[in-house]
């Protein structure tokens, strides 16, 4: 009962169907397309919208690098790479993003820019940001169609009336085209200006929520902020001010993971582990040439 | 063998048919969407039918609608298609020739839905030579240009109108042999004279 | 304490695997595993709730999805409806008539005596809800008596047979009104997504699909006072209905199988027809696939609601249409309260770095207020 799965899962007609919506998802940057989402093997949450997307798109000759917090060994990505590699047989997989045709992620854009080859898949689960000031689709979808955000506007205002900073952390609100406002997913502020005129293709997927959305390439995508209180990325600085670096390859300009160690102390280390792994082999390379 | 298993037989085997080329087709498509400006040589075992019938049969099945404005196929080919016929005002696909003006108002989606905004399929003679045409939007690093032939001025208008209200609009797929090069509805276009 | 060790996640992934077929078989070399032929007719209900659940009239698949799950309902509908997806459609039905259904209980509230009667089946609404631990040590031989001696004793003209529909008769007597043909395709939630407004087929698709306990506990927000639905159990079925397919030559309906399903029909007061015409009752209609009452009876009661709510706008939870029908799959809530325990550090040091930031801005405010007051006080003294 187990066997004979189509490749790809999905079945060509569930496949055709999204690959329509994101035609029409590039056509309309930054609109929510609304499609089927089929149940996938795995939860609703842990990646069914991005999967959705990669197993329409994804054929022989493509090379899929999976990643989950930066990370291709978190067991989300494992598990969505086994199941990738089960029902697509003859495809490669990947850790190195350089390597990589296709890259589906959870909650962060890898640190070296994308080549316009590559396509990067986002996994969404909230894909509208006007769900925190009107509950209700049927209105959301007119406020998106006229680019009515006051209202998203005066909720950011709020927050630096109370707290003299914007307080939101992630999923980030960022206007795509001058037109319509997208969460652009989990991923840090950190991740946020590489949406802005990137140089591949990004897609997202929500499965729970049946919607598709687009950033393509060379696009404008706009944080959404004030004069007087701009955007602002993550803060890696220590008390003394200075730029913490990765305890593992010294890389001083990523996002990093926080650790407590046993002592109480802290350590930070990069969060996208192939950058990590490629700044260690690098700094190993150079020291081989100098010491020869 | 009977001709009419023969023919069966080999429609079942004709690459366009077949799901992995129909894979490698999407993507060359999806790439003409998010890069405007760019041409696309369409690969794949081309038993029968062009570029024209590999684009159809992969962007179409029996969820979709079409309407064949210049009755561009045979009747076989659209029971194959299995896509329903509908009039050009209200079909999501829309095939037609590029030679002559449109005679139709396409679907332009609503504010609500714009993803209801036709996708227009255009015949045209050839992509990279002919009429020089300067784009810039979204998907263009700047502005590119591109040259295309057999390409009835009306359509470049039609896709200034119709696209003149975003998010509503329409969005071109224009296929010559075996070339594809998409116009969407965020292209701006300029002749250049 | 090192980084994150490279290779980790999927050895983690196989453990997790195979502790739970540790568990699965702790019983130990004494265990004898359960059939799938023994779920499904010994856990008959919990494999209707999957394949109601599940989407799929598939009873065998739905008890190994029951015994690969441990029992777990939410896991166990959520295989089978994955299972589902991978499937092509070959063929669609055409529009199913229920007065066929080859009954096995019925019965109205709404009268003492139907048209055939009444016929209360197989239920435990009146059994007493007391611990047979007869069943705790029971052995196959009694086991198997009692099913030799029911089949023995039931003469060959008692088994289930088909009887007329009870609202027939009320809209016979102009109680309930008249049907309206519907000719539209009935919305399909398994190709199209719910983009509201949605009509009634979608609704109904989707309540048909519900995860038993989410649908109930918002038909019982109705029931206690979030609504006014006030419903009469006008008909409740189970029973076998034949499925008929277009014949692929001949077109005409032929019958290739049947399905064993509970329906229910619930009327409502009545409301003013501002059209036309005397008023009439109002009804509601719940089906499921399996024999599953309460969510063919919570079904009917918010398939009323919806409607007044479609018609006139929500008044309470129950009468909107969004709130209920994008709450109520078991698919979609389980598999999105599970994702929350997946990684989410990268947010999390999101969170923290705007935290720590509000907090520093917090800390040099009061610091200045500080000043400023004792400035103030020496300016006093």
């Amino acid at each position: 009962m187990s066997a004979g799965y189509n490749f790809g899962f999905l079945d060509e007609h569930a496949k055709k169907e999204v690959r329509r919506a994101i035609l029409k998802a590039i056509s309309i940057p930054g609109y929510q397309v609304p499609y089927s989402s089929r149940e996938m093997p795995m939860g609703r949450g842990f990646g069914t919208g991005g999967l959705q997307i990669t197993l329409s798109l994804i054929g022989a000759n493509d090379t899929l690098k999976v990643i989950d917090q930066g990370s291709d060994d978190s067991v989300n990505a494992v598990n969505l790479r086994q199941f990738i590699e089960m029902t697509c047989p003859g495809i490669d997989t990947t850790t190195r993003l350089s390597e990589a045709t296709l890259i589906q992620s959870r909650h962060r854009i890898p640190e070296t820019p994308l080549k316009p080859e590559q396509v990067l898949v986002l996994q969404v689960p909230y894909p509208d940001p006007l769900v925190v000031v009107e509950p209700s689709e049927d209105k959301r979808k007119i406020m998106h169609g006229e680019a009515d955000y006051a209202r998203l506007l005066v909720k950011l205002y709020e927050d630096i009336v109370k707290f003299d900073e914007i307080t939101i952390s992630h999923r980030y609100p960022t206007r795509i085209n001058d037109h319509y406002v997208i969460d652009p997913s989990p991923i840090p502020r950190w991740d946020v200006p590489k949406l802005d005129n990137s140089p591949a293709l990004i897609l997202f997927g929500a499965g729970r929520e049946k919607k598709i959305y687009a950033v393509p390439p060379h696009t404008k995508g706009e944080p959404l902020a004030f004069e007087d209180v701009p955007f602002r990325v993550e803060d890696f600085r220590d008390a003394q001010g200075k730029r913490r670096a990765c305890a593992r390859c010294g890389a001083t300009d990523t996002f990093l993971d926080e650790f407590m160690n046993e002592d109480g102390s802290k350590r930070y280390q990069c969060s996208d582990s192939d950058y990590c792994d490629e700044t260690l082999e690098a700094d190993m390379m150079t020291e081989a040439t100098t010491h020869a | 063998m009977s001709n009419n298993f023969k023919a069966a037989l080999q429609s079942t085997l004709s690459g366009i048919w077949q799901a992995d080329t129909q894979q490698r087709t999407f993507r060359q498509i999806m790439n003409a969407f998010a890069r405007p400006g760019v041409i696309e040589t369409l690969e794949g075992e081309f038993l029968e039918g062009d570029g024209m019938l590999l684009t159809l049969a992969t962007l179409l099945d029996g969820a979709t609608t079409l309407a064949d404005v210049d009755g561009l196929l045979s009747e076989h080919d659209l029971a194959r298609l299995e896509v329903s016929t509908l009039a050009a005002e209200q079909a999501r696909f829309v095939l037609t020739h590029g030679k002559v003006a449109p005679a139709f108002m396409p679907s332009l989606g609503t504010l609500e839905s714009p993803d209801t905004g036709a996708t227009i399929i255009l015949k045209i003679q050839e992509i990279g030579s002919g009429n020089r045409l300067k784009l810039t939007g979204p998907g263009v690093d700047g502005a590119c240009e591109v040259a295309v032939n057999g390409l009835h001025p009306a359509w470049l208008a039609a896709h200034q109108e119709w696209n003149s209200a975003f998010p509503l609009g329409v969005d071109m797929l224009l296929v010559a042999e075996h070339q594809v090069m998409a116009l969407p509805r965020t292209t701006r276009i300029e002749e250049i004279k | 304490m090192g980084y994150v060790a490279i290779k980790g996640g999927g050895q983690a992934i196989q453990g997790a695997e195979d502790v739970l077929e540790a568990l699965r078989t702790a019983e130990g070399e004494h265990g004898t595993p359960l059939t799938t032929q023994s779920i499904e007719h010994q856990l008959r209900l919990l494999t209707s709730r999957i394949v109601s659940e599940g989407g799929l009239y598939h009873p065998q698949l739905a008890a190994l999805a029951i015994k690969q799950s441990q029992g777990d309902t939410l896991e166990a509908a959520f295989a089978l409806r994955a299972y589902r997806s991978t499937k092509p459609r070959l063929l669609e039905t055409c529009t199913q008539d229920t007065s066929r259904m080859r009954l096995i209980r019925r019965i109205s509230s709404a009268f003492k005596d139907i048209p055939g009667g009444q016929m209360l089946g197989p239920t435990y609404d009146y059994a007493l809800r007391l611990m047979r631990l007869d069943l705790a040590n029971e052995s196959p031989e009694i086991f198997r008596e009692v099913a030799r001696e029911f089949l023995a004793e039931t003469p060959e003209p008692n088994l289930p047979d088909t009887f007329p529909k009870v609202v027939e008769a009320l809209r016979a007597e102009g109680l309930l009104p008249p049907v309206e043909n519907h000719t539209e395709t009935p919305f399909d939630i398994t190709r199209e997504p719910l983009i509201f407004p949605v009509p009634r087929s979608a609704a109904l698709a989707t309540m048909a699909r519900a995860e038993t306990g989410s649908i109930l506990a918002l038909a019982y927000s109705n029931m206690r006072g979030y609504g006014d639905v006030h419903p009469t159990v006008a008909e409740l079925r189970v029973g076998y209905l034949p499925v008929m397919l277009p014949h692929p030559i001949t077109g005409e309906p032929v019958e290739v199988g049947e399905v064993l399903m509970t329906e229910c029909e619930v009327v409502a007061m009545y409301e003013d027809d501002d059209a036309k015409g005397a008023p009439t009752f109002t009804l509601g209609y719940g089906a499921c696939f399996g024999h599953n009452e309460v969510k063919a009876i919570a079904m009917a009661i918010l398939d009323r609601a919806l409607q007044k709510g479609m018609r006139d706008g929500p008044t309470n939870p129950s009468e909107d249409p969004e709130f209920v029908l994008l709450h109520i799959d078991g698919v979609d809530s389980m598999g999105f309260a599970s994702h929350y325990k997946m990684p989410h550090y990268v947010t999390f040091q999101s969170d923290m770095d705007r935290l720590r930031t509000t907090q520093q801005k917090h800390e040099s405010v009061k610091q200045q207020d500080v000043k400023q007051q004792d400035n103030e006080q020496e300016v006093q003294v």
